[in-house]
């Protein structure tokens, strides 16, 4: 233990109000990670300081915000969703494989005595008819919620462009095609690097070929900001962070044979001047 | 917390819904940009969104908890800002130690208004002060805030310490008038 306790108590202060030096810092929390006494001073001192921003009268952020926090929050949750969803077509196939037993039942929540009844009362080819009607229903209410799974994700995405765009300090950029494909998108960029891209009208991709968003600030080589895929409307979406932001930016979308590109190789698909 | 732990927005709703004009004061103190402080808030509530689990297990008051994180990320913002860096998406970074010290006083703070806090505040001697807010809403390190205002080093420590101590006091056993303010320089 390189700091002793004494010394602890001398750089507690500080250290509460994240005023050290950052080698004194880490010293700090190295020792009261492993330091069994308890530096009350620490916890009583360090106690004070989320009071510090009562000094301050509360400011109403504008009403946008809210929303804007929530849409985020409701973006996390479809995405979690989405990961843990099982894919449309291993469920169908899974209930085809299960249709061809003699156990039809566990597609249908049917308690034990029912599904016993309905087993003496069914011979074996209404079973399997039953079944293979439930599979079709089934695998069509599970493409049916993907589909509103999609548009849920689709709509989430375009409130949060919609409120970064209105936004008055956003830097924007009609994106529209260079090559008369028929291709378009918008790009919101914020003072911190936060950009949003909505692309429409793109062609699908093939194997590892991605949508790279580019952006150019006037050096030598462009930087790029992400890759995105394509879903299967033609529709694709960016949201990414620490993107550059200077006054005049151009933002150019190229198709890529695979997300490590780290340079434009393929065509300019659409591009557009990012401004005020 | 338990709400947003479990995935449900409607936890962090009722968090925004009570604590974003606080939320956003401090990032708007610290940032001086409304753009900036924008970000800074939203970020934040998602920061707490997303590692709701993580203060379950954790102590103190979520407010804190909250304040902690809009603050330290204000003053990253700032200082990526003034040196040229992008913001980058914290929002699921884990604060370091010092900025996520339990609240000790949850039971005296459920009797203090603002107004009181603020009371309080203002007891400091101004120099005691000016090293605490130099500290706490301009992200400036003791060594930073000597050269700022001239002070010594051991100076600013020693007003740290004894503004930290007399505020402990006051929060603990507020003082009722201005007037009764003898003893706590």
């Amino acid at each position: 233990m390189a700091m002793s306790c004494d010394r602890i108590s001398e750089l507690a202060p500080g250290f509460v109000l994240g005023a050290l030096d950052a080698d004194d810092m880490i010293e700090v929390q190295d020792h009261l990670s492993r330091c069994r006494q308890p530096h009350s001073e620490i916890v009583e001192m360090g106690g004070v300081v989320p009071y510090l921003a009562e000094a301050l009268e509360p400011i109403e952020p504008p009403a946008w915000l809210r929303e804007s926090v929530l849409s985020a929050a409701r973006s996390d949750i479809d995405a979690r969703r989405r990961a843990e969803e099982p894919v449309s077509l291993p469920v169908a196939a899974r209930a085809t494989i299960t249709s061809l037993h003699e156990e039809p039942a566990p597609l249908v929540l049917l308690s034990a005595a029912r599904r016993s009844r309905r087993r003496r009362a069914m011979g074996w080819a209404s079973r399997v008819a039953a079944a293979a009607a439930i599979v079709v229903l089934g695998g069509y209410a599970v493409v049916l919620q993907g589909d509103l799974q999609k548009a849920k994700n689709a709509q989430s995405e375009d409130a949060s462009l919609y409120y970064m765009w209105a936004q008055p300090d956003t830097l924007k950029a009609v994106l529209v095609a260079s090559d008369g494909s028929g291709a378009s998108g918008m790009a919101a960029l914020r003072p911190t690097g936060h950009i949003l891209v909505r692309l429409h009208g793109l062609a699908q991709t093939k194997g590892a070929e991605v949508y790279a968003v580019w952006i150019n600030s006037g050096g030598t080589t462009p930087a790029k900001a992400g890759t995105l895929t394509v879903d299967d409307t033609g529709s694709g979406y960016l949201d990414v962070n620490n993107v550059p932001t200077t006054a005049s930016l151009w933002v150019f979308v190229c198709r890529e044979p695979n997300a490590g590109v780290t340079a434009p190789t393929g065509p300019i698909i659409v591009s557009g001047t990012i401004s005020l | 917390m338990r709400q947003m732990a479990a995935g449900e927005v409607g936890g962090l709703e009722t968090l925004y819904d009570r604590y974003h004009a606080m939320a956003y004061a401090l990032a708007l103190r610290i940032t001086t940009e409304t753009g900036l402080a924008e970000d800074v808030v939203q970020d934040s509530f998602l920061g707490v969104w997303r590692n709701a689990a993580r203060y379950a297990e954790a102590k103190g008051s979520v407010r804190g908890w909250l304040l902690a994180i809009v603050r330290h990320r204000a003053i990253d913002a700032v200082r990526r800002q003034r040196n040229g860096v992008a913001l980058g998406d914290e929002s699921e970074e884990v604060l370091p130690a010092a900025l996520t010290l339990p609240d000790i006083w949850p039971e005296v703070a459920g009797r203090l208004d603002a107004q009181q806090i603020r009371r309080a505040l203002t007891y400091l001697p101004p120099a005691q002060r000016e090293a605490i807010e130099l500290a706490y809403f301009d992200g400036l390190t003791q060594r930073e805030i000597a050269d700022r205002t001239g002070a010594p080093l051991g100076t600013v420590k020693s007003r740290m310490r004894l503004g930290l101590g007399a505020l402990r006091e006051q929060i603990a056993d507020p003082m009722p008038e201005p007037h009764s303010r003898k003893g706590l320089a």
